[in-house]
């Protein structure tokens, strides 16, 4: 971190800021514009990442937006696609229901969308939407949780923000295979909202309230980081971890050992997968493929751990 | 409210003074009434042991409380707290990862871990000089200039890394920055060490708004920053260092929280700041200033914390969580209102 650097930085983004605002054409007029959450998670922005160098390695301009899950910040950045005349969309929405008129009127004016990582509630409306496999990732993580476990004892389950669908499949992934097993006991249950600081304040007080705890499974690896530092804070060791994402944080945890598992949404290939969609649709006027496409999750424990890079498993 | 204060008026001299003092002590029965309710209601939840991480989660919004009730005596507002926190903690986690590089002599320098919470807490402080100058020298409204700051900071502490989380603060031996993890996880004879800091800030912070000069201007300016101006109170340097004592607060709960996580995430600390006014006011703190106390604050973020612990290990769902905590904050300010009519009423008797 270089001070100097920083406020020089400070000073250029203001600057790039107006820059960016004004659309970047390329000579042939083809422009891509990728749109998703805050890339302050470390998922969102492999997602960009990978989208942005596909879409330059395909001969396109880009744009990079982020609508912080801000419905009404997402549509304004509809707009200033469309004024923009881009060629194509690529999305991470910020709401199933929330989202759709913001994609039609981008439909209507001409400019196909194609969707990463979350649905929204229409059909016809993007051209694909690629989605991870949620529940059949959550169902992975909770089976390694469960062999982990030795099929009994006390846990405790950290949820996602509970008005976001992923964080109810995941919940409701990893209940179908675990509640099969009478021994394993859930003592408590609570959303610490993707936070890894509420992870951390809320194991600490689900730690006090019940000390007999041998597992947390956690609907992300930020809040599985939370809770691990809790547990390392109270010297519990002992107790089993399981995240979801694949982030190279709980990588590094799962290599020295203080976390079990957790299961990779392959983030950055989704999103070049997207973007060579659009590339075929725009060249051929069709992707050749429904609309609906679900990509598998994979599990990473201490076999893969090593292989895994930024939300990309090395072959 | 109508009803209520024609109650009031035709209410015993005697129960309305009784009335008065249970108005007063509201915040510390609420804190009483809350910790009983959960040591009958929550498992496990009277134990030296979960006193200690109560102490632990209070202190982080108590030590912000302190610097916001510095700023809401003088009359103002400090909403950018929550995203210095954030700042703050990026700044002492790019310091501990990455060092400050030199170009031009083509080495980077570790700072040590004392360094880099120095400079951790100059920064906290330099912002709060800024939102001081902000508010004095340009004229700016407290909640205005201070919104700016939240703006800008946040946004500071995204461009350091690029969104990304500085992980593993554990330090490097042959860098000689290691100890980081102690502020928020060390302890001294089983007390946490943030605990340890709440304590010491919370006796000096009392003290200075008790009993010194300084501590008086505050209040004056506050109470009628006109009067005080006029008896010679220097009301923009008494503002800038109010500015600048939040800001240092905040810094140290960013040097807490990275600390705790043994990470600093950009986005640590948001909404903070809305907590720390929370303590303040259900501490009694007004918001149009010149009346408050730093213990009440304390007392204030302490029903909070015992509030979200206890509902946390009752296995209350979040979305209640919220509802209560709004609940407690609106009923804290009706009371707050009662007890000033009160007060008046029984003056006038």
């Amino acid at each position: 971190m270089k001070f100097a650097k920083t406020l020089a930085a400070l000073a250029l983004g203001a600057m790039a800021g107006i820059a960016l605002a004004v659309p970047a054409m390329s000579q042939d007029g083809k422009l891509i514009v990728i749109i998703t959450p805050s890339h302050d998670n470390p998922f969102f922005a492999a997602e960009a990442e990978g989208a942005r160098s596909k879409a330059e390695e395909l001969g396109y301009s880009t744009q990079v937006y982020s609508h912080d899950d801000d419905a009404n910040k997402q549509n304004q950045l509809i707009d200033s696609a469309i004024a923009a005349g881009a060629a194509a969309i690529i999305l991470d929405n910020a709401g199933a229901d929330a989202s759709v008129a913001a994609v039609q009127k981008a439909k209507d004016a001409g400019i196909p969308s194609f969707l990463i990582d979350r649905e929204i509630n229409a059909t016809g409306v993007a051209v694909a939407q690629i989605v991870s496999n949620n529940y059949q990732g959550a169902t992975l993580g909770a089976e390694a949780f469960v062999e982990a476990m030795g099929e009994a004892g006390n846990y405790v389950e950290l949820t996602g923000r509970e008005s976001d669908t992923n964080a109810g499949i995941r919940s409701s992934g990893y209940h179908d295979v675990i509640d099969q097993y009478p021994d394993l006991v859930m003592v408590a249950q609570q959303s610490a909202n993707w936070s890894q600081t509420e992870a951390f304040t809320k194991m600490e007080s689900i730690l006090q309230a019940n000390p007999d705890i041998k597992g947390v499974i956690a609907g992300n690896d930020t809040m599985a980081m939370g809770a691990l530092a809790a547990l390392e804070a109270a010297g519990r060791s002992d107790v089993i971890v399981v995240g979801f994402d694949g982030s190279n944080d709980v990588r590094d945890a799962i290599i020295s050992g203080k976390v079990t598992a957790t299961v990779l949404q392959p983030a950055y290939r989704q999103a070049q997968w997207a973007v060579e969609l659009a590339d075929k649709y725009l060249k051929e006027g069709s992707t050749g493929m429904d609309e609906k496409i679900s990509m598998d999750c994979v599990l990473i424990d201490a076999s893969n751990a090593e292989q895994l890079e930024t939300f990309a498993l090395a072959e | 409210m109508s009803t209520v204060s024609a109650t009031l008026k035709t209410a015993p001299a005697g129960n309305a003074s009784a009335l008065l003092l249970v108005l007063k002590l509201r915040t510390f029965i609420a804190l009483i009434a809350v910790t009983l309710f959960f040591a009958l209601m929550a498992p496990n939840f009277v134990s030296v042991a979960n006193a200690v991480i109560i102490s632990k989660h209070v202190a982080i919004n108590a030590i912000l409380a302190i610097g916001m009730t510095y700023v809401i005596l003088t009359g103002g507002i400090d909403l950018s707290v929550g995203s210095i926190v954030g700042l703050t903690g990026m700044v002492a986690g790019g310091l501990l990862v990455h060092g400050i590089p030199l170009p031009m002599l083509g080495v980077i320098v570790y700072p040590n871990v004392i360094e880099v919470v120095l400079i951790s807490l100059l920064v906290g402080t330099a912002i709060g000089a800024i939102n001081g100058l902000l508010v004095t020298k340009l004229g700016v409204a407290p909640f205005i200039a201070t919104l700016g700051t939240l703006y800008v900071a946040r946004g500071a502490a995204l461009l350091l890394s690029g969104g990304a989380t500085f992980s593993n603060l554990v330090g490097r031996p042959e860098l000689e920055n290691q100890g980081f993890p102690v502020i928020g996880s060390g302890t001294v004879l089983g007390v946490p060490v943030s605990v340890i800091i709440l304590i010491i800030m919370a006796l000096v912070a009392a003290y200075v708004a008790q009993r010194t000069p300084f501590g008086r201007k505050v209040y004056a300016v506050g109470g009628n920053e006109r009067a005080a101006a006029l008896s010679g109170v220097r009301v923009d340097r008494v503002k800038i260092a109010v500015y600048m004592i939040s800001g240092f607060c905040a810094a140290v709960v960013g040097l807490i929280v990275s600390s705790q996580l043994v990470a600093s995430h950009p986005a640590s600390g948001n909404t903070f700041e809305l907590n720390a006014i929370a303590a303040a006011v259900l501490g009694g703190t007004s918001l149009s200033g010149g009346r408050g106390l730093i213990g009440g604050t304390i007392i204030g973020a302490f029903v909070i914390g015992v509030l979200s612990d206890g509902l946390v290990m009752m296995g209350v769902s979040e979305f209640w969580q919220m509802v209560i905590k709004g609940l407690v904050i609106i009923a804290a300010v009706v009371l707050d209102q009662l007890q000033r009519r009160l007060a008046a009423n029984t003056r006038q008797g």
